[in-house]
């Protein structure tokens, strides 16, 4: 019997396959890889990645329903579990999205109870930003973007972190606590003095602002799940 | 960028915007005043009640029977009103146009107020002529069977439901008339929400949408062809019609492809609309996917015109756009036939700033300043209620695990709750053909109440194009037109002889000024309404028409000569005689009168 590739090697060539437009054969690859190592956060949004390209969200549905079935305490399957609801968005009606957000919501829970990570954390609150004000989402926006500038705060410091301080912002912002979200802001900048988006909503007032921040939740807009910053932000 | 964040299209927004308020410098502007009730003409509607443990959510599903139907049944020049009510026992009402701005009810004299029974409701309705005898008839839509009433010709009305076949139930919500085989005959679609099951008496709960962006368990649409004889008969499968099961909310017809022949756009709730091209043959094929593409949206309204005066009819499609809804309304562009036959439209609602009406409903074009560009008036507003809103309590349903939405029961009571309720009306002005600015509250029309159907006519004959708007549940509106500076116009009573004798699918081309603007008359395109058939035109500066040339469904061809049409009068245009004289072309007082007829 031929022993099965590393996960490493079946990524490898599920990245191959993908770069020569063999979607089906990279799926394959990659599934193999996440099977593998269930909580890889690169595999997981690399194959998300061909999951878009291919159109095959209800595959991919059905493939982290096994992996979380499988590896129940793997957070990170159960957060990008979460993402493919996200993905498929676009592709539905707008009743039908909001089914889905609820869906990713609920995946995005379950990894936070497995492990309360910064990207995890991050991804819910942002998730919440996306709800309109009437459905009362703000006030768990706000707490889990806390929580997640507070994890930010005791580990080493990365870019990709001034986007919690960012969402956070929006997050007083949309409660009505627009004192405290410039605060936010202005502490960000401080930390990540180059991040385009702080200095945007920092330069910004009034209507201006407001506007800016609706459109950074604009729900007509496919929602960027790529997690490459992770790994590729040292 | 990391997980859920977006880009800059906020930029692209604001650019395409930008231009908008540039080209609307410099317009006068236009007003109007309500005068529904110094009219005689403003009447309350009423929404069907339920009884039962789902009462309410019923009485929400059928709510939308508000409606009025233009037409002059008594030939004295002037357009008459039928307005619907459809709570049980309440009755519709026919409103005599007296000529001076004020409005007649005779429904009882003429005798077409009935309707609401224990197991029909009145839903919309329509003016045609189906005996071409020269007297508009009426057609009653309900939840339940059609009423067809002959008009007698002495203000008097029979029901001829009987003897005329249309006797299939179906949940109608929405009704043209139209001539798709060219035949003389004025023909029937019937739009229908529910599929056809008694919603007084349910045996099954499971009514409601299987989906809620792509619902395949609605009524779809029924048609009938008119023999000739008094009588119709249903042809919808024969005709091509017969696979679609959407919830039909509104159904419009136009000559999409300017081969002659009419076409049909079905405007569905939950789920995706659909064109279909007449193959000429009396039957039609669907070219949704290759024409406008599967949508999921919350189609509400089909009106046609030719918003950019390229020589193609445009549709506009409305759709939910709030808060907690981004749908965005259609506007579809006619692209044209390509070289391989093959029409598209592209919707441009966004570019041209018409993409929100909030909760739409009814709306229709109508050049209302007179500047030569058709603007666009748009209903909107589903409930009206308390201050509780009722979305964050049927968001609950809609994320329950396995939630059976075609369930009655699965739905939660809305009670006093509002639901996209105090929405103000929108009014579209065209900047010439690629922008739209919305005026609304300038012109007077920005009401919240709960809009339905809009009817656009020149009820007093001035050459300015007036609303009528109804609501549900409330009174409905009559908006005069009081712009003070406009720009000249033409108004044509076409009347056929060869043709359908209300014309309707009759094209009219108006060379004037150095615009090409193009003209149909429709039968009851727009949500619960059906609009004057009077063709009106506006024609800016232009102190005369260059051409006019009209296209009767027979297929003859008729130009008018040069110079023998002065501006700012109304003519009428007999099929094969030009221009007549009112009474020459079967009418009586009126027109003649104010504005010196034909010449």
């Amino acid at each position: 019997m031929r022993p099965a590739p590393s996960p490493g090697a079946a990524f490898e060539a599920g990245r191959q396959s993908l770069a020569a437009g063999e979607l089906p054969a990279a799926l394959e690859h990659m599934e193999a890889a996440l099977a593998a190592d269930p909580d890889s956060l690169r595999y997981a949004s690399e194959y998300r990645h061909a999951v878009i390209r291919a159109g095959a969200y209800d595959r991919a549905l059905d493939f982290f329903a096994k992996l979380v079935a499988d590896h129940p305490g793997a957070a990170f399957a159960w957060l990008n579990y979460g993402y493919v609801y996200v993905d498929k968005m676009p592709s539905a009606g707008a009743i039908t999205q909001v089914i889905l957000a609820n869906d990713a919501l609920q995946q995005f829970t379950r990894s936070i109870e497995l492990k309360a990570s910064w990207i995890a954390l991050y991804t819910r609150g942002n998730s919440y930003l996306y709800w309109p004000k009437i459905f009362g989402r703000g006030p768990l926006a706000v707490a889990d973007l806390e929580r997640a500038v507070a994890i930010s705060k005791s580990e080493p410091q990365r870019a990709y972190q001034a986007h919690a301080y960012a969402a956070l912002g929006e997050a007083y912002w949309r409660t009505d606590q627009p004192e405290r979200a410039r605060a936010t802001w202005e502490e960000g900048a401080r930390l990540f003095p180059h991040d385009a988006v702080l200095e945007a909503l920092l330069s910004r007032q009034g209507d201006d602002l407001e506007a800016y921040v609706a459109d950074q939740v604009d729900r007509t807009k496919r929602v960027d799940t790529d997690l490459r910053e992770l790994w590729e932000d040292r | 960028m990391i997980a859920l964040r977006m880009g800059a299209g906020w930029l692209a927004a604001w650019m395409v915007a930008a231009p908008a308020a540039t080209v609307s410098s410099g317009r006068a502007a236009i007003r109007f005043e309500e005068i529904g009730a110094r009219a005689s003409a403003r009447m309350i509607h009423h929404t069907r009640r339920f009884h039962g443990p789902k009462a309410d959510i019923l009485e929400m599903f059928t709510s939308g029977g508000a409606a009025v139907a233009v037409g002059d049944y008594d030939n004295d020049g002037y357009d008459d009103l039928f307005v619907t009510d459809s709570d049980a026992g309440r009755t519709c009402h026919l409103l005599h146009n007296n000529g001076d701005l004020t409005f007649t009810d005779v429904t009882a004299e003429a005798g077409v107020g009935k309707g609401n029974d224990e197991h029909s409701i009145v839903s919309d309705a329509l003016w045609f002529d189906y005996d071409n005898d020269g007297r508009l008839d009426l057609l009653v839509a309900r939840f339940g069977t059609p009423i067809l009433y002959h008009n007698e010709g002495n203000g008097k009305f029979r029901d001829v439901t009987a003897q005329s076949g249309l006797n299939k139930f179906g949940n109608t919500i929405a009704v043209i008339a139209f001539d798709y085989d060219n035949d003389g005959y004025l023909d029937l679609l019937f739009g229908n929400y529910f599929k056809p099951v008694d919603l007084f008496a349910l045996k099954d709960p499971h009514v409601l949408p299987n989906n809620l962006d792509q619902a395949t368990n609605g009524g779809g649409v029924t048609l009938w062809h008119n023999q000739g004889n008094g009588t119709f008969v249903d042809v919808t499968e024969k005709a091509g019609l017969g696979k679609h099961t959407g919830w039909t909310l509104d159904v419009g017809h136009a000559d999409f492809d300017n081969d002659g022949w009419q076409d049909i756009y079905l405007a569905d709730d939950y789920g995706t609309d659909r064109l279909f091209l007449n193959n000429r043959d009396g039957t039609f094929r669907d070219v949704t996917e290759e024409a406008i593409g599967i949508d999921t949206k919350k189609g509400m309204n089909v009106d046609v015109a030719d918003y950019d005066r390229d020589g193609w009819l445009d549709i506009y499609v409305t759709n939910i756009t709030d808060e907690y809804m981004q749908e965005c309304n259609m506007l579809w562009h006619n692209n044209g036939v390509d070289a391989a036959g093959k029409l598209t439209f592209t919707d441009l609602s966004r570019e041209t700033g018409t993409c929100s009406t909030l909760w739409g409903w009814g709306a229709k074009f109508g050049d209302f300043d007179n500047d030569g560009w058709v603007d666009l008036f748009a209903a909107n507003g589903l409930r009206s209620a308390g201050d509780k809103n009722y979305i964050p309590v049927l968001l609950e349903m809609i994320i329950t695990p396995n939630v059976d939405f075609t369930d009655v029961n699965s739905w939660p009571a809305i009670g006093d709750m509002s639901w996209s309720g105090h929405e103000r009306k929108k009014l579209f002005r065209n900047l010439g053909g690629s922008a739209f600015k919305e005026i609304a509250h300038e012109a007077g029309v920005d009401n919240d109440l709960d809009g339905r159907g809009v009817a656009v006519a020149d009820f007093d004959n001035d050459g300015l194009l007036d609303l009528y708007e109804t609501n549900a549940n409330q009174p409905s509106l009559l908006y005069h037109n009081v712009t003070a500076e406009h720009g000249h116009w033409l108004e044509l009573k076409l009347v056929g002889t060869r043709s359908n004798r209300d014309a309707i699918g009759a094209r009219v081309t108006v060379k004037a000024g150095g615009a090409l603007l193009i003209r149909e008359v429709n039968g009851g395109n727009g949500y619960a309404s059906q609009s004057s058939t009077r063709v009106h035109v506006g024609l800016g500066a232009a102190t005369h028409v260059d051409e006019l040339e009209v296209r009767w469904p027979s297929g003859r061809r008729e130009k008018v000569p040069p110079g023998s049409l002065p501006v700012d009068h109304i003519y009428y245009l007999k099929e094969g005689a030009g221009v007549v004289t009112a009474a020459a072309a079967g009418f009586g007082r009126g027109m003649a009168l104010r504005h010196g007829g034909a010449p």
